[in-house]
């Protein structure tokens, strides 16, 4: 059984369809790239997977039992969690303030032992008792990412968790993925950066307009017609 | 010099009272994002549930302040999903008609209240604390000291609360960002509601002992109101350690008006002043506050 199951999701804001019928399904330690152009639906993919935004209709499988709909901290105690665009942190608190706080409704005896792996993983803890608003924004992605960790949950969105970091950082970064996904986390990755889906994708989502276009290897979508044509908005001849 | 020295130690002593009364009304604000407009009701209230408590049930106020606590907190808990259902709707300007809601409880307590006990004003008889403590030059009425005492345990255990728990650190979460606290599995709105019915308790709670140290009508309500709404936005919207600093602030600025202007002229030389310092800091007199 898939890990993750999403089957004919769809939703629309006034009138525009933002996704429009997406369809894939997330194995265990996999890690599955999703690219597209600005404004293809990713992200409202996202937001649809973690209840942020509810879906029109469609369904959303997490180990077999649907999730679709239901509110986000429900959603993040089945065993998703997501980093953001731009790092969304408690940014008054501290950074080991801020991965405590992802586990105050869950395994909370062992919270300080799984925050000093997480500040290990994540290179933090020379800063685990800075301001989160103190960081670089390198630090500041580590640090969400590491706040997902927190909760151990078996599916990880991680949305441009690479852009604009520091090598060293994003070596961390991919570092902790690979770390992970030996361990049988699964990945949905947004990214930009075709270098890192070629790294670490091992199949790759197209989105344009809302829809799934294309769907396979990184090679195979690479030389895909109609990816090229998502990308640069004129056809290939 | 003495008089001076008596007026400032007074203000600082009623002082506490309003952060009591401030710190939940803030940290409501930032978990609800609604300004509740009930505030000064829920002292009102308070404050005749410690008249209740000696006219009816010849208990003393201070020995029923538990009582208070728990019957208004269970009062903020039915209603908290009220508020958060309004603020949370889909329907236009939510955060408007969230306003408007709070501005109906407060009409609504106000309204039952006058029609209860009428515009008579009440004091609040606490038997245990009576007369006087002297310390050289300087009289401090026991009753203002037992209400700074008060309002130091009552505000301790509540930045304990907050700061040195799990649910304190739920409820920082949610106050600092809602959508983020719900991704990391935090139940905003049962977060919601208990911040909601902490604050209803602990502000009916300082309102027994408002009501002892002044007298209260069932129309005061409004005049609290104002006064929390000075402390929060003084201390910066949504700083609860800010509140610490301008509740003092509000209690000695207070004190002085009524000693050396007159009582006449609080509100407006109380808001002058909020005024001229915003006017400076937006964002209050620690600059911790949402602009």
């Amino acid at each position: 059984m898939s890990v993750l199951e999403v089957r004919d999701l769809r939703r629309s804001f006034g009138g525009i369809e933002a996704v429009a019928g997406v369809s894939f399904a997330l194995e265990e330690a996999e890690i599955l790239g999703v690219i597209g152009p600005n404004g293809s639906g990713k992200s409202t993919v996202f937001n649809l997977l973690t209840g942020v935004v509810a879906p029109s209709s469609g369904d959303i499988r997490l180990r077999g039992k649907s999730i679709a709909g239901r509110k986000p901290y429900r959603i993040a105690r089945a065993g998703i969690g997501r980093t953001f665009q731009i790092p969304a942190l408690f940014t008054n608190m501290t950074v080991q303030g801020n991965l405590y706080a992802a586990i105050v409704e869950g395994d909370w005896k062992h919270a300080p032992e799984r925050a000093a792996q997480v500040l290990e993983l994540m290179n933090l803890t020379p800063v685990r008792d800075e301001l989160a608003s103190s960081l670089s924004g390198g630090q500041q992605r580590l640090l969400e990412f590491g706040r997902v960790l927190m909760r151990d949950p078996d599916v990880i969105l991680l949305d441009e968790v690479a852009a604009g970091v520091h090598p060293t950082l994003r070596a961390t970064i991919l570092g902790a993925v690979s770390e992970l996904q030996s361990q049988g986390k699964s990945f949905v990755v947004i990214e930009h950066d075709m270098e890192l889906v070629r790294a670490i994708c091992q199949r790759v989502l197209v989105m344009d307009a809302g829809q799934v276009v294309a769907e396979g290897s990184f090679e195979q979508i690479a030389s895909d017609k109609g990816v090229v044509e998502a990308y640069l908005g004129v056809p290939v001849e | 010099m003495s008089l001076l020295i008596q007026t400032i130690l007074n203000g600082l002593l009623v002082g506490g009272l309003f952060v009591t009364l401030s710190i939940g009304f803030s940290l409501s604000f930032g978990v609800l994002d609604v300004v509740d407009f009930a505030v000064g009701e829920w002292v009102m209230l308070g404050a005749f549930a410690g008249v209740a408590s000696t006219t009816w049930l010849r208990i003393d106020p201070i020995a029923f302040l538990p009582v208070v606590f728990v019957f208004f907190a269970v009062v903020g808990w039915l209603v908290a999903p009220l508020i958060y259902r309004v603020r949370n709707s889909r329907n236009a300007r939510p955060a408007l008609m969230a306003l408007a809601f709070t501005f109906g409880l407060a009409t609504l307590a106000r309204g039952g209240m006058l029609t209860a006990v009428g515009f008579d004003p009440r004091t609040v008889k606490i038997g245990v604390v009576q007369g006087t403590v002297t310390l050289g030059a300087v009289e401090i009425p026991t009753l203002r000291l037992a209400g700074f005492a008060f309002a130091a345990v009552a505000t301790g255990l509540f930045m304990l609360f907050l700061y040195r728990t799990r649910t304190g650190l739920a409820v920082r979460a949610v106050a600092q960002n809602k959508e983020i606290a719900g991704l990391m599995g935090v139940d905003v709105k049962r977060t919601s509601n208990f911040v909601y019915s902490l604050y209803a308790g602990l502000t009916s709670m300082a309102g027994v002992l408002i009501g002892g140290i002044y007298s209260i009508t069932a129309q005061d309500g409004p005049t609290y109101t104002l006064m929390a709404f000075f402390v929060v936005v003084l201390a910066g919207l949504g700083s609860v350690g800010g509140v610490l600093v301008a509740g003092l602030v509000l209690g000695v600025l207070e004190s002085l008006v009524t000693v050396y202007v007159s009582a006449d002229f609080t509100l407006a030389i109380v808001f002058g002043i909020l005024f001229l310092v915003l006017v400076i800091s937006p964002r209050g007199i620690l600059r911790r506050g949402t602009a």
